[in-house]
């Protein structure tokens, strides 16, 4: 059997995901200029409301979606307001707000698991039986195809913001210099605090998709948020659409590179890569 | 009694890894977010060395500090191309390559199974089985170590590690190679790093990959963050507290799994606390 088929649509499909997780990044990355770590454990708070919706209470799917998705968001705006922000002001080294964030993750992450149990959990009801297609003798899920979609919708929807509306391109100015936003009236406090809702929500969707194609853990958001981070750094950091070549390069690479040897090395192989680009190209694919 | 003397053991090896840790986050003011690597890379070597060949616990440290010194060096020499924010993204992949390898060299590590059967130091015939025995060896190991590092410490080299952490340019044009000294006091910090590793292996007498993650070596941050950067005292007075405090909730009356992540929640709370109202820790005279 030919399995070249297969890795390739798998491939895409991680692509997908580490496609999500590094917009939202790139684009908080890109406004507030550090790496905000306790971004990764997002995916998980989406997860994780989702399975206390659907599973526990027993709301309708949707219903269950947009509210996973929204507390995602609203947990990314609120840790912005009372940890970033506050640090912001202070002109805290991009290391304190580093470290901050590390401390967020870990925290928010604990405590998921107090509530919910660490043990890992399926968002899908109907695990094993679900609806399969085929493409070239390679097999797709339902819920990945549902994937390879949002990834679709969530670039376009974004460029879309970015390029069309006034808010993207306040965004864009305050990426370029907060400051100077400032003096010519732009609210940067109210764009920011944007950015962080819309890429949580982000997160939170990328964290959801993962829960019904494969299952939630608590501690399911740092390998999420390291293979996004991974991407948008080897796709140009800050630069949006190299996040999206970078995620796909590293979906191939993870995908190709386990080919012959055991599924474990995949996370390795991806700070393999991260490594040598930030050795001989740290600049990434598309400089921004 | 035992359960203290256990506690007391744990307190003297994280002080060690706090100790080992400080020379380059605080001293030198490199973010290496790295150090459960080289803890693991000694503490595998330790655990192999005593139960495949039989060889002396004092051997096995040596051998310890220097696999990892070689290895250490060849993770500093890349390291070294990074400065702050990307240095601490490029320390956390190594943690995670070096992981990967704890759980998938399987012919070497046995993998997620762990290596048991490790067997306590022996001393001149006397076998330090009883845990107040090995107390006596962690105590005096920890206080040498700890007098080594104030040695460092107050050196012409320590104060060149200070000038670097300060304006690492001022002192290039002073004709010193900031890239040697940083690279010695790399691989300096995961040598010792390594003989808490051979401690640990040897007072558990098992060891499995899970030790080894990325969130001990966020932990082992948190350790010298509270304690205070720059500040040899801090790393054992964060050590103490650290240990301690999540015991002291297990008296409470919280269940042992709860009370695991409850570690977990007070260290990231602690995290983003201090660098919101005590960026320098306790006792730190360096702020990040």
């Amino acid at each position: 059997m030919n399995i070249v088929p297969q890795l390739v649509l798998n491939s895409v499909i991680a692509g997908a995901i580490y496609m999500m997780i590094a917009l939202g990044f790139n684009l908080i990355y890109g406004t507030v200029k550090f790496f905000d770590l306790g971004y990764g454990v997002l995916t998980a708070v989406g997860g994780y409301a989702v399975f206390f919706f659907y599973k526990k209470l027993e709301l309708g799917l949707p219903v269950s979606i947009v509210l996973g998705i929204l507390i995602a968001g609203l947990i990314g705006y609120l840790v912005n307001k009372f940890v970033y922000t506050k640090l912001r002001e202070r002109k805290a080294s991009n290391m304190v707000l580093l470290v901050a964030s590390l401390g967020v993750f870990t925290a928010l992450q604990a405590l998921i698991a107090m509530l919910f149990s660490s043990q890992f959990q399926t968002l899908s009801t109907n695990a094993g039986s679900s609806t399969t297609f085929e493409i070239y003798g390679a097999v797709i899920t339902l819920v990945q195809l549902v994937i390879l979609i949002s990834g679709l919708v969530i670039t376009g929807l974004l460029a879309l913001t970015m390029n069309k509306t006034m808010f993207g391109k306040a965004i864009k100015a305050v990426s370029d210099d907060e400051e100077v936003s400032k003096i010519v009236g732009i609210n940067t406090q109210k764009i920011i605090s944007g950015v962080f809702f819309i890429g949580a929500m982000i997160a939170g969707l990328a964290g959801i998709l993962v829960g019904f194609d494969t299952g939630i853990e608590p501690t399911m958001g740092m390998s999420l948020l390291l293979k996004g981070v991974i991407a948008s750094i080897i796709g140009g950091i800050g630069n949006v659409y190299g996040g999206v070549l970078g995620a796909f390069l590293l979906g191939f690479v993870e995908n190709f590179g386990i080919w012959k040897i055991s599924g474990e090395w995949k996370d390795a192989i991806a700070f393999t890569l991260l490594i040598l680009f930030l050795l001989f190209r740290p600049q990434g694919i598309l400089k921004k | 009694m035992e359960y203290f003397i256990h506690l007391a053991i744990l307190v003297s090896i994280y002080a060690i890894l706090g100790l080992s840790l400080n020379l380059v986050v605080g001293y030198t003011g490199l973010l290496s977010i790295s150090q459960a690597a080289f803890y693991g890379i000694g503490a595998y070597t330790t655990a192999i060395l005593l139960t495949r060949f039989d060889l002396n616990f004092f051997v096995s440290i040596l051998a310890g500090i220097v696999i990892t010194g070689v290895c250490s060096l060849l993770i500093g020499f890349v390291l070294s191309r990074f400065k702050e924010d990307y240095y601490a993204l490029g320390s956390f992949g190594f943690n995670i390559i070096v992981y990967s390898i704890f759980l998938n060299w399987q012919s070497l590590t046995q993998g997620p199974l762990g290596i048991p059967g490790i067997t306590r130091p022996t001393i001149f015939g006397f076998s330090l089985s009883e845990n107040i025995a090995f107390l006596g060896l962690a105590v005096v190991g920890g206080i040498l170590i700890f007098f080594f590092c104030e040695f460092i410490a107050k050196s012409s080299f320590g104060r060149v590690l200070k000038a670097i952490r300060e304006d690492e340019q001022a002192i290039e044009i002073f004709g010193y190679k900031t890239l040697y000294y940083k690279l010695a006091i790399f691989v300096l910090s995961a040598m010792i790093a390594s003989v808490a590793g051979s401690f640990f292996a040897s007072y558990i007498t098992f060891i499995d990959p899970s030790t080894f993650t990325l969130n001990e070596s966020i932990f082992i941050l948190s350790i010298i963050i509270l304690g205070g950067l720059a500040n040899l005292k801090g790393s054992v007075l964060g050590a103490l507290f650290l240990i301690l405090l999540p015991e002291a909730l297990r008296f409470v009356g919280f269940p042992t799994d709860i009370a695991a992540q409850m570690r977990q929640l007070v260290y990231g709370v602690l995290l983003v606390v201090l660098m919101l109202y005590r960026p320098q820790g306790l006792l730190g005279e360096y702020k990040l």
